[in-house]
């Protein structure tokens, strides 16, 4: 948690950030509007991420498959039963929650590597599961065409909705981080031998963690079907929850915002590289080569450095 | 046999067996054959894979681009030869070195500078890798798939058990068992694969012992590497080779590493062919959902023994 | 501390001036433009040979086309790759349509970008004309104002290929296919007419793989254990040269009767070469050796000039989509979309193989059909369709009335 946010000057940073992105739509060409949404919501994806791996030093390796299992429960009940809205908005973090509560207490019997890795299993048994649900799920193809309510249709009312979703989703966060429950997570997080030894559950914390994690995970997902109407098996997909990493690598997983400025930055040059070249992947790769080797702390965390503030890091940055 | 008759109208319009399907034995004794021969390419993948993560302690998740970099340097070797025997030969040899090659490079030039780091950064330098090797390989062969055969004496097919079994597909039932012998004397008889089996239980001791640590870590990273592409070009004649095939092999080779046994090369081995043999069945039984079958034996073998089937290395 | 705020005012300015920026750049400017074709499409992995062979035909077509010019303009196009991928797809017809605001799409292969595709079309009212998706959905019970097809479809192919089967002797049929639209609706609609036309055949089995699986054999063995009379293989394609291939390697198709779509086309009878499996029945509504009519033979001589290999159907559908287009923009009398429409409804253009119509009630070219079976001849080094039987459209296509009820659900 950076510890000077509470700094007014960061915060006023933020809120002039704020009002510009309020005033934007009606002025930028529908195109640039739907990139800032996608920002917006991969921006929460890589927040919610944040929560277990900078946070809590969890190698959360398959994230995305919370992300799409969320999409996917709002998408269908969206799609398949006459549901009202609401009733579907909160199935996604539910569903996403109930799923990351169950693989998440399986995944925090173990640690580091054999998390991660048996996180990979069983979140790949979830996406070959809606990869292959062809009559259900829509298999490959994914489900198109997902119904919105039509206040919510165009291009500029889904922006300020996801806006707004986005701001109340990282407020929460944010308090989540200041409570206690935050401070006891960091501690697990750098010595989980001596943090048992003081009477704490580092297993009940850490499933908790998961679980908040996931269900922001899981709202972030039903940002992604108000905003693109449909549902794709890829958002399960191991790469995806790769690329999260490296989002919140590149903005600073030391940091608050950091994740959010990474996703951002990913985003549009996916966006605008990918209209130069067909090699973007390959750009992707030197761009994390470059962030491992030379600026591990990240975009953000450099900028904090420089700026003389203090990041929440506890002596190894990388 | 397994009729799921009871679900058909939730599923909407999968196929089912008539009850009245019986399976001969021949059928199941074909069908075995035909996993046991797929599980022999991804015991060898996997066991690449394995000492990689035995010795480096880190998942390499480029390992299914080598094994695509591999898969299309057999296809251009074997294209440049005609498709004669020769050529087979040539790309068996050649291409897993030009593989080693290029993770030799990698290592030497990037990898190694990460080995003080933590494990993250070392896991992500390798899915970096594979973003690159990813477009590398669209670069230099383009994005039409390409396709070759088998060598002359191998093409055909070889009625087994009332079924058509391909040639090819008993040579690799033979290649899978002289590469396990091959890896057998190599981790226990060779110096190398000693000190890389040392190196993984205890990577101080080794280095205080006066070797250097680097060195052996860039052994098990080629040597795991050469194996990626051997399977890669072993594969080549069986399926299109394409761009996709990286990602498409590395989640199952991850899934086979996970159960077996972290690091361990036999439990690589008994995943490979859980998993194989598995998923010909369940390609027999449940067409449709042929890949329920592996994936429901991965989550009952995690359920029971999350950190795997044999004992991990560390 | 000064250095604060002197960020946040940085911060600020720079946001707004980027703001102002992108909106004078972005917005199109108010002299007139060519018409803009925006055509998404897969580039990479098997399906590449046809969406390259389809980019040639249209470009071909172009090359003739843009010598007067349309209304005073040129056509231009964009391609956009689609990995065979619907999320991929759809953002790439989102972005050519947002950013690039082209007056039209063109593509696709796949049958699953291409209805989410036109999905998305029907909202944003631009015509998208599909020329190698095959699902019939696209102009049946999916169909709309803005989607045209002109490649053939699975409601046409099936009821050819039904006929075809229907006068041989097999009763047992297995069913195998890509687990997408485009599979399971050339499997229904297969079936649907042969059982018609047949009665006494009896489904003993079906299997579905995932799209571009790689290794097909143990699906094949299994299939040939249960010992069928006759294999119906749906594949699309990205399993197309797989499916070949492990056909080719078991030896099915000289033990068991097999019928697949486009298995007589030479997009992908050619990258196969001597590997393509011989004695499979196929369907196909082009072949650039048949019929040999000198239109036929100009226009596969100005494309072997052009790009070195005889074209394969969809260069064809390409090619007579760059027509359709530029005859009913022709026809209309200015760059508008409604008009557009209105002039291709019943619109008739000239074919290498004849006259062609886009009809009006469901907006599917009428194309012809032939049944073919492979074969290997000295002429060419690669297979091709021999025994061809020519089907019409008129024959194969659904009538307007069982459009209408499709759509009506």
């Amino acid at each position: 948690m950076v510890r000077d946010t509470t700094n007014l000057k960061s915060a006023g940073v933020i809120a002039a950030i704020f009002i510009v992105l309020l005033i934007l739509p009606p002025i930028l060409p529908r195109f640039y509007t739907y990139i800032l949404t996608l920002m917006f919501v991969t921006g929460l994806l890589a927040m919610s991420l944040n929560m277990v791996v900078g946070h809590g030093g969890m190698f959360q390796f398959h994230h995305a498959a919370f992300y799409g299992v969320g999409a996917y429960a709002f998408g269908l009940i969206l799609k398949k039963t006459s549901l009202p809205f609401w009733m579907a908005f909160a199935a996604g973090p539910l569903a996403a929650a109930a799923c990351g509560l169950f693989i998440g207490w399986f995944c925090v019997r173990l640690t580091r590597l054999y998390f991660g890795m048996l996180q990979i299993s069983l979140g790949s048994l979830l996406w070959a599961i809606v990869f292959r649900w062809y009559g259900f799920t829509g298999g490959g193809d994914g489900i198109y065409g997902i119904p919105m309510p039509s206040v919510l249709s165009s291009a500029k009312s889904s922006y300020y909705f996801i806006l707004i979703i986005l701001a109340i989703s990282l407020v929460l966060i944010y308090l989540i981080f200041k409570a206690p429950f935050g401070a006891t997570l960091l501690a697990i997080r750098d010595n989980p031998e001596r943090s048992e030894a003081i009477g704490i559950n580092v297993r009940r914390h850490q499933v908790a963690a998961i679980v908040i994690a996931t269900f922001f995970a899981g709202v972030a997902g039903n940002l992604f079907v108000v905003l693109e109407r449909s549902v794709f098996p890829d958002l399960l997909f191991w790469v995806l929850s790769l690329e999260i990493f490296i989002m919140c690598l590149l903005g600073g997983w030391f940091t608050f915002m950091g994740p959010l400025l990474g996703a951002a930055i990913t985003v549009g040059l996916r966006t605008f590289v990918g209209i130069y070249t067909e090699y973007w992947t390959l750009i992707l790769g030197i761009i994390l080569i470059l962030l491992i080797f030379f600026l591990p702390e990240g975009v953000m965390g450099y900028v904090m450095e420089k700026s003389g503030a203090q990041s929440y890091e506890s002596g190894d940055s990388g | 046999m397994i009729g799921a008759g009871h679900l058909a109208p939730f599923f909407g319009e999968i196929g089912i067996m008539d009850s009245g399907q019986i399976f001969s034995l021949s059928a199941l004794g074909a069908q075995f054959l035909v996993g046991l021969s797929r599980a022999m390419i991804l015991f060898i993948v996997c066991s690449g894979l394995s000492f990689i993560l035995g010795v480096l302690r880190v998942p390499n998740v480029a390992h299914g681009s080598l094994y695509m970099i591999g898969a299309f340097a057999a296809f251009s070797i074997s294209t440049i030869f005609g498709g004669s025997t020769a050529g087979f030969w040539l790309a068996l040899i050649l291409a897993p070195l030009i593989v080693a090659a290029v993770s030799l490079v990698s290592e030497r030039a990037l990898f190694c500078h990460l080995y003080e780091r933590e494990h993250l950064m070392l896991l992500l330098f390798t899915f970096a890798l594979m973003l690159i090797f990813g477009d590398l390989v669209k670069l230099t062969w383009g994005a039409e798939y390409r396709s070759i055969m088998a060598p002359p004496f191998l093409r055909g097919s070889i009625p087994i058990l009332g079924s058509s079994f391909p040639r090819y597909n008993l040579f690799l039932l033979i290649v899978g068992p002289v590469v396990a012998i091959v890896l057998w004397l190599f981790t226990n008889k060779t110096k190398i694969g000693k000190i890389s089996r040392a190196a993984a239980v205890d990577r101080e001791m080794v280095g205080a012992v006066g070797i250097n640590v680097s060195w052996v870590f860039a052994a098990a990273f080629v040597i795991g590497c050469f194996l990626a592409g051997l399977g890669g070009a072993l594969v080549a004649p069986t399926v299109s080779v394409t761009l996709g095939m990286d990602h498409d092999i590395i989640i199952e080779a991850f899934l086979i590493v996970t159960i077996g046994g972290l690091g361990n090369m036999w439990g690589a081995l008994v995943g490979s062919l859980i998993f194989g043999i598995t998923q010909a069945f369940g390609v027999l039984f449940w067409p449709q959902f042929a890949i329920v079958f592996p994936y429901a034996a991965v989550v009952i073998i995690l359920i029971l023994r999350p950190k795997g089937l044999l004992r991990a290395v560390w | 501390m000064k250095k604060k705020s002197i960020w946040t005012i940085i911060i600020v300015v720079v946001v707004v001036i980027a703001a102002v920026v992108v909106y004078y750049a972005t917005r199109p400017p108010k002299i007139a433009r060519p018409i803009k074709v925006g055509i998404i499409d897969c580039y990479s992995g098997p399906p590449a040979v046809f969406g390259n062979d389809a980019l040639n035909g249209f470009k071909l077509a172009l090359n003739e086309i843009n010598k007067e010019g349309v209304l005073g303009q040129k056509i231009e196009f964009a391609t956009r790759d689609t990995k065979f991928k619907v999320d991929i797809g759809l953002s790439m017809a989102k972005e050519l349509v947002m950013r690039e605001n082209v007056d039209i799409l063109a593509g696709t292969i796949s049958s699953g970008v291409a209805l989410a595709v036109s999905d998305y079309v029907k909202t944003e009212k631009v015509p998208f004309f599909v020329w190698i998706s095959k699902t019939e959905q696209l102009t049946k019970e999916k169909g709309h104002r803005y989607v045209f097809s002109t490649g053939e479809n699975t409601y046409m192919a099936g009821k050819a290929g039904a006929v075809a089967l229907a006068k041989k002797p097999y009763i047992k049929y297995w069913i195998a296919g890509d687990d997408y639209s485009y599979g399971h609706d050339i499997g229904n609609a297969a079936w649907r007419n042969l059982k018609q036309l047949k009665p006494e055949v009896e489904k003993i089995g079906e299997s579905w793989w995932k799209v571009g699986e790689p290794d097909l054999i143990p699906y094949i063995t299994s299939i040939v254990s249960a010992n069928p009379d006759a294999v119906i293989f749906c594949t699309g394609g990205s399993s197309m040269a797989n499916v070949l291939k492990a056909i080719k390697a078991t030896g099915m198709a000289e033990k068991v009767p097999i019928w697949i779509h486009t298995a007589t086309d030479h997009a992908v009878l050619k990258p196969l070469g001597a590997e393509a499996p011989e004695g499979v029945m196929g369907t196909m509504d082009y072949h650039f050796y048949y019929p040999d009519t000198p239109e036929n033979k100009a226009f596969v001589k100005a494309f072997q000039d052009a790009y070195g290999v005889p074209p394969g159907f969809p260069a064809f559908h390409a090619y007579i989509t760059a027509h359709f287009i530029a005859e009913a923009y022709k026809k209309a009398g200015s760059v508008d979309t409604e008009k557009f429409i209105d002039a291709v409804e019943g619109l008739e253009i000239d074919s290498p193989v004849g006259k062609i119509s886009m009809r009006a009630c469901d907006h599917q070219a009428t194309l012809p059909m032939y049944l073919g079976v492979t074969k290997k001849v000295p002429e060419y080094d690669f297979v091709i369709s021999t025994d061809i039987v020519p089907m019409t459209g008129a024959e194969i296509m659904p009538t307007c009335e069982e459009v209408k009820e499709a759509r009506g659900k």
